[in-house]
């Protein structure tokens, strides 16, 4: 089953990555949770509805990890949503390969949501005007992860996407984005970032 | 690109102005404490040296090497060219001013030259370590991680008290999941820092990911120690709770193990919860972060019994 990226889901990603220019950065990516999961509806795409950003730096250690998938797990359960996936952007521009980390971690996920998937943001590619898509899409098939093409189609609306990234780059909202490591200096930041969502709702 | 409306964002940059002595004294705070905010330093310093150069005196030589290397960050060759030209004539044969020119060669991605500017200041000066660091720097940037830190490694056995240095390889080794190797580093940092809860925290978070009962021990001892040196350390409490929850979890523990565990968990999860109603007093959107952490520290008592 794809997924596919809402504007929030993938602004924020961006957002996260372009806050830290010279960190890697993760997180995780929410889908809402749907009912009746039917056996042949494979081809019904996975929406991702929003992402909460983790870390950034070192982001091979295992507690803090496991403290912010317990918790986001459990905001999930109360806001319908399920961890349907998971993003990193790697420390060095050039090196956008899936690492042990983000097999680590997706492997945790897919415990929970059987058609998990990892997004790999490419940073050498990201611009202000956003004219491309910079993600690469992961699913797993037969024991090994495989990259599907990214198309406008894994998109919810990717032209609406572009544009709000664009805007929020240009106005350098990702000072204001927070992430659970942010959020573990100082427990008043909120790694929900309501904020940036009303940004982005204004936008659409 | 159609006009954005004004986002109304409180801490969006606002092009405030500030007095030169503001700034210079922002520049000179973000330098004492090694910040890397460096929009923030090319926003400011940009203004404060073509605005007020005049009045900043000595000050502004240190000011353009901050400036320089934040406009490197920053993508800025343009400054940090400026700044560098004006380093250069001031100061015609320093190492320091050098290393400067190493660095933008390494921000254009000119490795070989940058390298070569650094082995010159070290064929004069070979105890020079700003070179020799920035050399291993230019490994790390090239992904050349097993080189990197080869040479981090050998440089550490000269000068075996770089805390930097210390702290730099404990990362390379943890990126390489070398937890072991990450270990011994930060066991340098805590003999030489014992007060610092930073390292005592990080050293458990690194016992608890090589796993294993006496390692769980071990961080929880840890994450306990930091706490000591600074009780607002969030890591370091849900690391407590974390590890002894595990540990009493454990069917390998005695009783009486088991029990002191989660006597130290229970202690942990009430004191996570207080800290999150001191931080969520006032706010109605925390209140769904003090409810999630109850939910999560509820469910896991039920997993350790």
């Amino acid at each position: 089953m794809p997924i596919q990226l809402t504007s929030q889901a993938y602004c924020k990603m961006l957002l996260h990555a372009a806050k830290y220019p010279h960190c890697a950065v993760n997180g995780l990516l929410v889908a809402e949770k749907t009912k009746d999961k039917k056996k042949d509806s494979h081809s019904e795409p996975v929406l991702c509805v929003d992402c909460v950003p983790l870390f950034h730096g070192t982001l091979a250690l295992a507690p803090m990890l496991e403290v912010a998938l317990t918790l986001i797990d459990t905001w999930c359960k109360e806001n319908n949503y399920v961890i349907a996936g998971y993003y990193q952007a790697n420390e060095r521009t050039k090196d956008s390969r899936l690492n042990q980390v983000a097999e680590k971690v997706a492997a945790r996920i897919s415990e929970n949501f059987s058609e998990s998937a990892i997004v790999m943001v490419d940073s050498s590619r990201l611009t202000m005007s956003c004219f491309e898509p910079i993600v690469l899409i992961y699913d797993h098939h037969e024991n090994k992860w495989k990259s599907r093409e990214v198309t406008v189609d894994s998109f919810e609306d990717w032209s609406e996407a572009q544009k709000i990234t664009s805007a929020l780059l240009e106005n350098r909202c990702y000072e204001n984005l927070i992430d659970f490591d942010n959020h573990l200096d100082d427990l008043r930041n909120d790694w929900t970032n309501p904020v940036i969502n009303k940004s982005v709702l204004d936008l659409c | 690109m159609p006009l954005i409306p004004w986002l109304g964002l409180d801490h969006i940059c606002f092009k405030v102005t500030l007095f030169s002595t503001e700034m210079r004294d922002k520049l000179r705070k973000w330098r004492e404490d090694n910040f890397r905010n460096s929009e923030q330093i090319v926003d400011v310093g940009e203004e404060l040296i073509s605005e007020h150069g005049s009045k900043l005196g000595d000050d502004i030589w240190i000011i353009y090497e901050q400036v320089m290397i934040a406009a490197l960050d920053c993508s800025r060759d343009d400054l940090a060219l400026t700044c560098l030209q004006e380093l250069r004539k001031q100061f015609p044969d320093s190492h320091r001013v050098k290393r400067l020119s190493g660095m933008r060669l390494e921000a254009l991605e000119r490795y070989d030259e940058a390298n070569k500017h650094y082995d010159a200041i070290l064929q004069e000066d070979p105890t020079n370590t700003a070179a020799r660091k920035r050399k291993i720097s230019i490994l790390k940037a090239q992904g050349k991680s097993t080189e990197a830190i080869r040479e981090l490694n050998e440089y550490l056995e000269q000068f075996v008290g770089d805390q930097e240095a210390w702290h730099e390889l404990s990362e390379l080794y943890i990126n390489e999941h070398d937890y072991g190797k990450a270990a011994f580093c930060l066991e340098e940092l805590m003999m030489t820092n014992p007060h610092n809860h930073l390292y005592c925290e990080q050293y458990a978070e690194v016992k608890y990911t090589q796993g294993g009962l006496e390692n769980l021990e071990l961080s929880r001892k840890y994450f306990a120690q930091a706490l000591r040196l600074n009780n607002r350390n969030m890591r370091a409490l849900f690391g407590l709770y974390m590890s002894a929850s595990h540990i009493a979890a454990s069917p390998k523990v005695s009783a009486k193990v088991k029990k002191d565990n989660m006597k130290y968990a229970s202690w942990a999860a009430s004191q996570i919860n207080r800290a999150y109603k001191l931080a969520g007093r006032g706010t109605k959107e925390n209140k769904c972060s003090v409810k999630a952490v109850e939910e999560m520290l509820e469910s896991m008592q039920i997993t350790m019994s």
